[in-house]
Formats: structure tokens, sequence, C-alpha cells
């Protein structure tokens, strides 16, 4: 717990407050939405920075496509003032409440990454009070190596208050759905829509490895017309009726499986319809996809208990790793979901990802596997939970791989996976910027 | 309590997710977390009495947005209705509400379908004459529409039995309640199980001859207590309202409604509270329309003041 709460409401008493805390060498840990899982912003003493506090959208420019707006927002209420506008944002992660500036510290991966980057490759100037109180506009053109260090940074070396972000027209969304009942083949499959540029959204959705679903979405009937002439005879996914059948033989050959047959059953009547709510549905497109994604991973992954080990590698080394991190769930639990997705690169931004979920050997792209179990009302002992987060992240180790989320409570493996080369050289970086390591200290280092 | 598919249903269950802080009024103007259901949640669950989030209490509008908002199913209307009987807002102040409006005695008639109008319309004969004739000649008009158990519901005070006795005695007979007061239709949904609770807006709205008159280029503006109390049913019908007329609605991307909080208890006691203007604003910014149409009367002088279009009630179309 910490020893007192701050909340955030503009650069200045942000500043003072990081002037006094680096005197008197009190830790200050910054909180967007507190929505990583690896306690990055849990304070443990100290103060507590609510950072929400700074919720205003400072300008909309939509000639030039960008924002400027304090980070403490969450992605949904910028969606909310942009959407007046007819724009949008790039991409946010699926959740609605996670903040600008909280994910920008991290990273942020969405459906449509494998086109737009991540979302932190989305801002492109931030507002960023320095551990020792200056406050400082830095971007690729000023302050540039600020700017590389505060984006995928986690907070450690400082405090973005404000960002400017590109954005876009907002467009309605239509939805494809491929099934396959085989990991590989289905990662295949989206590292080759990805790699051609066919679609505007991808990613891979499954119950267990038994019912995988590539998810495949478009902004417009050309790009879907493309999509249909080039693509989608060569998936290797059938329809929802197709798959249904195989699936239905499947088990009517393996009764003794008819305990997952029937959880895979309910699963699907429960978790189709919230995809295609009415309301939500127009012309048969999707309208604020983002909504409908995260109510759904909140309304069906959420919950006191939530565990989402992850793994991030380059595309060769992503079916291997998702397979192996596979076999581990299905060790630990008898219902879980991967999420898969690839994240578009920017060879100019390679230095911001140095230090970050984006492993050093990819190239292009890099993909990303979240693996959930589906906890529900089980009870399960923190010590079973580590252990199977342990499990996840050595697979990142023996394989050269990286993770989405560092954080406290994975320190352990942040060396590992990086190598003390580059985390001795961040160390010395962050020691220069904070003297006193008052900032988001038990994070990283 | 236990939600049917076994989820509880209590502040014990907030997974701390803040999707009801999106929808709520109160944080969208303070942004204060404390002053939230998340915020109200994790206190409890960290041992806060109802004393020690007083001003978390008496902050709520009671609008409503953020029960349908709560993946946990939590109740979370009931749980601010249970919070504000440990801390009630301006007790006194009701206290002298209650006994002016119980001596009010309105048209008497019983019929299958009653309509409750609540304070506003009640005072406004002529709109309130026209709205009667316009549901037709099955609906009367009761009585006693209980406002004062209303206020004394949200404000956390107690009603003595005899007094919703009576209310409620004034209903029998009755099949079909309209009722215009967003908090008195959670109520009686709870009071009168089986009878079918109906809000004003939702039974102006579905009546063909409004339906027509509603354009394109209108503002329809839904009540939100009544919505948010009953969201899984009502929200294909004002989907189907707006795919018939085109109108924009002051919801949310999450589908919830924006509420101006013109009707909170804290307005009608002269508490201080969200600043129901700026809410008008923030509902209007960014939307090229012509005309505001509302559905709660009290909305109408909220939109008059920030608005200079047309602002006219559901019943006036
Ligand atoms: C249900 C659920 C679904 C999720 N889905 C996705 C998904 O689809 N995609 C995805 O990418 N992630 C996802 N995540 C992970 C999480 O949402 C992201 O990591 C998110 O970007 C975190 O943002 P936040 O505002 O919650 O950050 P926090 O957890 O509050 O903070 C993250 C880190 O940044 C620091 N920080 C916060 N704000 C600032 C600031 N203003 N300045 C400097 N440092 C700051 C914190 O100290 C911490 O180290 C999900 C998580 C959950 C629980
Ligand atoms: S009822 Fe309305 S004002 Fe009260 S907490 Fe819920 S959303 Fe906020
Ligand atoms: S929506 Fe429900 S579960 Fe989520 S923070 Fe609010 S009260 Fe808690």
């Amino acid at each position: 717990m910490p020893h007192g709460v701050v909340i955030a409401r503009n650069a200045a008493q942000v500043a003072a407050l990081l002037k006094t805390a680096q005197a008197e060498r009190v830790p200050v840990t910054v909180r967007g939405g507190g929505l990583t899982t690896e306690g990055e912003s849990v304070a443990y003493g100290g103060v507590l920075l609510d950072m929400t506090g700074m919720s205003r959208v400072l300008e909309v420019d939509a000639d030039r496509l960008t924002v400027r707006t304090e980070a403490g927002i969450f992605w949904a209420s910028l969606a909310e003032v942009l959407r007046r506008d007819g724009l949008d944002y790039l991409s946010a992660p699926l959740n609605l409440t996670s903040t600008v500036g909280g994910t920008l510290g991290v990273g942020g991966i969405d459906v449509n990454s494998p086109r737009l980057g991540c979302s932190a490759d989305q801002a492109l100037a931030l507002q960023l009070v320095t551990p020792t109180g200056e406050i400082v506009e830095c971007s690729d053109t000023e302050n540039a190596a600020l700017f590389e260090r505060a984006i995928l940074g986690y907070g450690q070396f400082g405090v973005i208050t404000e960002a400017t972000l590109r954005i876009r027209r907002y467009t309605p969304i239509r939805m494809r759905y491929f099934y396959y009942s085989g990991l590989r083949t289905a990662i295949e499959d989206l590292q080759l829509l990805d790699r051609n540029d066919a679609s505007d959204y991808c990613g891979i959705l499954t119950m267990m490895d038994k019912a995988i679903n590539l998810l495949v979405a478009f902004d417009s009937d050309e790009r879907e017309a493309a999509f249909d002439a080039n693509w989608q005879t060569r998936l290797r996914g059938s329809g929802e009726a197709g798959f249904a059948l195989r699936m239905g033989l499947h088990y009517a050959l393996r009764p003794w499986r008819l305990g997952e047959a029937l959880y895979l059953w309910r699963r699907k009547r429960e978790l189709f319809p919230e995809f295609r709510r009415p309301e939500h549905t127009r012309d048969g497109r999707m309208h604020d996809r983002a909504v409908v994604f995260s109510r759904a991973v909140w309304k069906f992954w959420g919950g006191r208990q939530m565990v989402i080990p992850d793994l991030a590698t380059s595309a060769g080394k992503f079916a291997d790793a998702v397979e192996r991190g596979n076999a581990v769930c299905r060790r630990f639990f008898p219902h879980y979901t991967l999420y898969c997705v690839g994240i578009r690169l920017r060879e100019d931004h390679r230095a911001h990802y140095e230090m970050s979920c984006i492993p050093p050997d990819a190239l292009g792209w890099a993909y990303g596997c979240e693996f959930e179990p589906m906890i529900g009302d089980a009870v399960y002992s923190r010590d079973t939970l580590q252990s199977f987060k342990n499990a996840i992240y050595d697979i990142g180790v023996d394989i050269g791989g990286s993770y989405y989320r560092f954080g406290g409570m994975m320190k352990g493996y942040i060396r590992r996976a990086l190598g003390d080369a580059v985390v001795e050289r961040h160390l010395a970086m962050k020691r220069a910027a904070d003297p006193a390591m008052i900032l988001n200290r038990d994070v990283i280092f | 309590m236990t939600a049917l598919n076994g989820k509880q249903r209590d502040h014990s269950a907030c997974s701390g997710c803040s999707l009801c802080l999106l929808a709520c009024p109160v944080w969208h103007q303070t942004r204060d977390i404390r002053l939230t259901p998340h915020g109200r949640a994790k206190a409890l669950q960290h041992g806060a009495t109802a004393g020690e989030v007083a001003a978390s209490i008496a902050s709520c509008t009671l609008c409503g947005a953020c029960a349908p908002a709560c993946p946990e199913e939590i109740d979370l209307v009931g749980m601010m209705l249970e919070l504000r009987k440990q801390q009630p807002l301006a007790p006194e102040r009701v206290a002298t509400k209650l006994n002016g409006s119980a001596k009010a005695v309105l048209r008497a008639g019983i019929a299958s379908t009653l309509l409750l109008p609540g304070e506003g319309l009640r005072e406004d004969t002529a709109r309130l004459a026209r709205i009667v004739r316009l549901l037709g000649d099955a609906v009367a008009l009761a009585d006693d529409d209980g406002s004062d158990i209303g206020l004394a519901l949200e404000a956390g005070v107690a009603v003595d039995n005899e007094r919703v006795a009576r209310f409620l005695d004034g209903l029998r007979g009755a099949t079909r309640l309209i009722v215009a007061d967003g908090i008195m239709h959670y109520a009686l949904r709870r009071l009168s199980p089986g009878m079918r609770i109906e809000g004003l807006g939702e039974a102006l709205s579905t009546l063909a001859p409004v339906r027509a008159r509603l354009r394109a280029s209108d503002l329809y503006v839904i009540e939100p207590r009544a919505f948010h109390g009953d969201y899984a049913r009502l929200i294909g019908h004002y989907d189907a309202l707006r795919a018939n007329s085109g109108c924009a609605m002051n919801l949310d991307l999450q589908r919830f409604a924006i509420p101006t909080t013109a009707s909170s208890a804290q307005n009608a006691l002269g508490l201080p509270g969200i600043d129901a203007t700026a809410q008008a604003r923030w509902i209007l910014q960014g939307r090229s329309i012509e005309r505001i149409v509302v559905e709660d009367i009290a909305d109408a002088a909220v939109f008059a003041r920030v608005s200079a279009r047309p602002v006219v009630h559901l019943g006036d179309v």
C-alpha cells in the first residue's frame, strides 16, 4: 500500500511533487488505468500518483489528424471526444480503461497492430515531467533521446503528462471469422495475411487449442474485395457451419471428451452474441469495435484473479512459442484462451524498443501471444498461478523471446531476457536521470 | 447476493475494471475515482464504513448508468440505495417534502393503465393533459404518483410503511404503469413485481404518431434511470427507434445514456452536485442537430439554457 495518493491535476503539480520526492528520497509510483498485470503500477509505500485526474482532451486537429491530450485519459474517453468529430485513435489495448500514458509506457497491442504497429508508435510528441521535476517536451526531433526512453519506458524516465497522437477518420468495420483446429496452421495463415497487408485487422482468439478463430476485419469494401479476390481461398480455415460440423464429428467419435465438447458449445453460445450485438451493428458492419471487444474481454476474461502471462517473439519462432505455451496451459488449467497478434515494427523506432517487449531479433513484425486461463469461480493458490506464469516465461528465455509485460513481479526475467549489457546501460541512464531512484523504482531495475 | 450466472453481486465482486467510470457523470466532471462505484467498492472491500465514504455516497446522482456497465453484474444502484440509508441526503429537507407532497391529490381515476407523471409534469397541467390524450383513453392519471416516496428513496430517508401502503393501494387494479420519474420506475419494479412498468419515454416513443414525427436532425434525449434500470430490454427499443428515425441520441459509445442529472435528488433538494448544464453541453458537443427532444421534462430547461435550438418534450413533438 502507498503511504499517500496524489491525484494528478497538471504538469506543474506533478513537477513539484517529483522535485520534493527527489529531495526527500520518497518513491513515487505512477498509475494510469492500473491494468498492467505484473504489479507495475502497484505502490509498496511512498506516493501513488493517480494520472486519471489529467483526462482532458486539449486540441483536436481534424486536418492534420492529430490530437493533443492529457495523458491520464482512458482510451475510451478519448474515443468519445474524437467520435463527435468523426475521428478515432489508431490503436489501443482492448479493455477501454487503460490510459494513454500507461499504454505509451508499455507498448499496447490491438487487432490492427499488424498494420499500424503498437499503440505507443502513434505518439508524435510528449510532455514529460522528468524524475527531477523538469517539464520537457520531446519527440523524434526535439529531445529525441528522452522521447526514445519515455516511449515503452515503463515510466522510468519521466511522467507523461500530455501526448500528441496521430489519429484517423472513424470507420465501422466488417468482420470475418475463419475457424481452425490446429494452432500452427492458423498462425501460418495469420502471418500470411500480415506479410501481404491483406486485411486491416487480424488476430487469433481461441478456446483452448480446440476452436481456433482467425479474426479478420476491414475498414472498407475495397479492402474486403481485394481480400476476397486474393487471399480468402488461400486460408485453410473453415466457416462457422463447416467447423461446427467437423467438431460435432470429432466429439461424436470421442464420447469420453463430452465435457470438453459441452464447454465449447456453452462458451460459443455465450460469447458469439456479444460480438454481434444489434446496437453495435448497422448494415452488417460493427460499430465501435473497441467497445464490443473490450466489454466481451471484461465479461468473459475479467475478474479479481486475472493472470495473463505472455510471450513475444520474432515471426519465425512464434508458432513454436505458442505450441509450447499451449502445452503449459493444458497442464495447469482445464479451460483457457490464447490471443495472438502481430505488431508491425517501425525501423526508425528500433531504439524505442530496446528495453521493451519487442524481441531484438524481430524484423518487420513481432508476434505476441497472451495465455489466459479461464479462472471463473475456481480458486487457485498464488503459488500455482506463479508457477504457471514462470513456466510460460521460461519458454521466452529458452527460445530467446521477450514479454509484453515487464514489471515488478517478473523482474527476475528481465536480465535473462534482455541480457546484462542492455539492462546495465539503461540502469546507468536511469541513475543519471533519477539520482534518488524514486520514479517507478520497483518496475524494471 | 448472487446473480443467475453465479457471479457475486455486491462490492466484493468488483474487479476494478473501471468500466463504470466511463458511464458515470460524477467521474466525467470530477475525475476523482473516490466518487465512483469503483472507488466505493474498493474502499468497502478494504473495510471502509459508509461514514468514511460519505462524500462519495452524497455525490451519486443515481442515473444508473454504472449498473449495466458493470461486467461483474453488481447491483450498483441497489448498493447505492443501501449506502444512502446509512448516509442519507439532507434528511430534514426531505422530511419537509415528504409532508408537503403527501397532501397533493390528483384527479381520481382507476384504470388498467395508470400514468404516474412525477413532480415536474404534474405541475405543468396543460402539457400533462396533452400527454394523457396522446396516450389514449385507456390511460388514467394516478391520484398519487409517489413522488415523495421516490425522493425519500433516492435520498435514503425512511418512509413509513403506512405511506407506502397507501400509495400502493392507489395503484390496485392497474396492470400497467407508465412512470415518468425514473427513480419511481426503479422502485415500482421492485415493489410491484409482475406489473408491467414502462417509463413515460418508452410509452410515448412506442406510439406511431410520435415515432412518425421524430426527424433525423433531432437529438433525442433518453431519460436515463428507466433506461438503465431495464437496459437489456430497452436498448433494443431505442436502437430500433434510432434506426427508424435516424435521430441522434444521448448515448455514449458503450450505448449508455449520458444524463444531464437534472432530475437528481441533489437538484431537488438544492444540494451541491453535478453541473447539469455542463452535462448538456457535453451531450451536444460536435453534434449538428436542429431540435432537441427530451423524455424527462426536467431536461428541457437545461437544454434550453445551453442551446438556441428548439427543445420539446416527447409528448409535444
Ligand atoms: C482485461 C485486460 C485486457 C487487456 N488487454 C490488452 C490488450 O488488448 N492489449 C494490450 O496491449 N494490453 C492489454 N492489457 C494490458 C494493459 O491494458 C496494458 O498494459 C495497458 O496499456 C496499461 O495501461 P494502464 O493505463 O492501465 O497502465 P498502468 O498499469 O497504470 O501503468 C503501466 C506502467 O506505466 C506507468 N505509467 C502509467 N501512467 C504513466 C504516465 N502517465 N507516465 C509515465 N508512466 C506511466 C506505470 O507506472 C506502469 O509502470 C490488458 C489488461 C487487462 C487487465
Ligand atoms: S448511478 Fe450514475 S452517478 Fe451514481 S455512480 Fe452510477 S453512474 Fe455514477
Ligand atoms: S464496473 Fe463493476 S467491477 Fe468494474 S470497477 Fe466498476 S464496480 Fe467494479
